[in-house]
């Protein structure tokens, strides 16, 4: 998920779908166009779509979160204390992003 | 009101709900906020387009300002404590902040998602007249980020925006249809795809939440 593996995380169609998740968070147009154009051979047009949709939501949410700087609730971070120390998204909120001048 | 944001030329299907919510958004934004003008909240819109490359357009907004729209919008992972304080020190008021994110964020998720499904990212409308409300919920806490979040709620993202209503409401209408956790939310993918859609641009951002 975090793009330290390739493949398809036992996810259908996963690594299609993480290759088109970066290229549109990182906004490489013409990379989106070209997995766009192949993508009917793995998933419908719908889901091509829905992917796009989620991709553009996370990527507003995500300047939002750090922008605000919002720690993680207690809720999210005990449901999520496996799957951040897998993944390394941990290594993404060093102590210094808080740290006062 | 103006079909901003048509979808119909689109090389992908796109229903009315995610149509019609670009379109409130665009409308919204050109409307006074909480601390910004209308035209001040689409000059921060179309700066945010402008930080894609060269800066050009015009010097509407403060300096300031422009420098928190080209951080949000091109490097928001390493956003700090200390980056934020030196805003606030040198002018910045939070509540401006706060709104600014706002519309950064959602002229992001437009933008993306158009440009996503192969068009160019929809134009913004007139600025409508009128003042500022100066807005401002007396109803947040302490819970440890840059600014005080919403009292209510679990998850600190949803309170993320509270100091300023309006700048939540704006936000999160745009969000809403890509949320996965709404109520009646149904997508043609996956709930593991949708997660993982959603996981990978968050490592790509850098964003640990």
């Amino acid at each position: 998920m975090t793009g330290t593996d390739a493949g398809d995380g036992n996810v259908a169609h996963g690594a299609y779908l993480a290759e088109l998740a970066e290229a549109v968070a990182r906004w490489r147009w013409d990379d989106v166009a070209t997995l766009r154009a192949a993508g009917g051979e793995r998933v419908s047009a719908a889901q091509l779509r829905d992917a796009i949709l989620v991709a553009a939501g996370f990527n507003g949410i995500t300047r939002v979160a750090d922008a605000i700087g919002i720690r993680l609730d207690a809720h999210t971070e005990q449901a999520s204390t496996a799957l951040r120390a897998e993944t390394g998204i941990d290594s993404f909120a060093p102590a210094r992003k808080w740290a006062a001048v | 009101m103006n079909a901003l944001a048509d979808y119909a030329a689109a090389e992908l299907p796109v229903g009315d709900e995610v149509a019609s919510t670009h379109n409130a958004t665009l409308h919204s934004i050109a409307e006074p906020g909480a601390w910004w003008s209308g035209a001040d909240r689409l000059a921060i819109a179309g700066e945010t387009r402008a930080a894609q490359g060269v800066r050009d357009s015009e010097d509407v907004l403060p300096p300031i300002a422009v420098e928190a729209i080209h951080r949000i919008r091109n490097d928001s992972g390493r956003i700090t404590r200390r980056w934020f304080d030196n805003l606030i020190d040198m002018g910045l008021q939070p509540e401006a902040y706060v709104e600014l994110a706002s519309v950064v964020a959602s002229v992001v998720i437009v933008d993306t998602f158009a440009q996503g499904v192969g068009l160019p990212p929809p134009p913004l409308p007139e600025a409508v007249a009128g003042a500022p409300s100066f807005e401002r919920s007396d109803d947040v806490v302490d819970a440890g980020a840059y600014l005080p979040l919403a009292r209510e709620g679990r998850a600190h993202i949803l309170r993320s925006l509270g100091l300023v209503p309006s700048a939540s409401q704006l936000f999160f209408r745009t969000f809403n249809p890509s949320y996965y956790m709404r109520p009646n939310q149904e997508f043609a993918l996956t709930r593991a795809q949708v997660e993982l859609v959603a996981s990978r641009v968050s490592a790509v951002n850098e964003c640990f939440y």
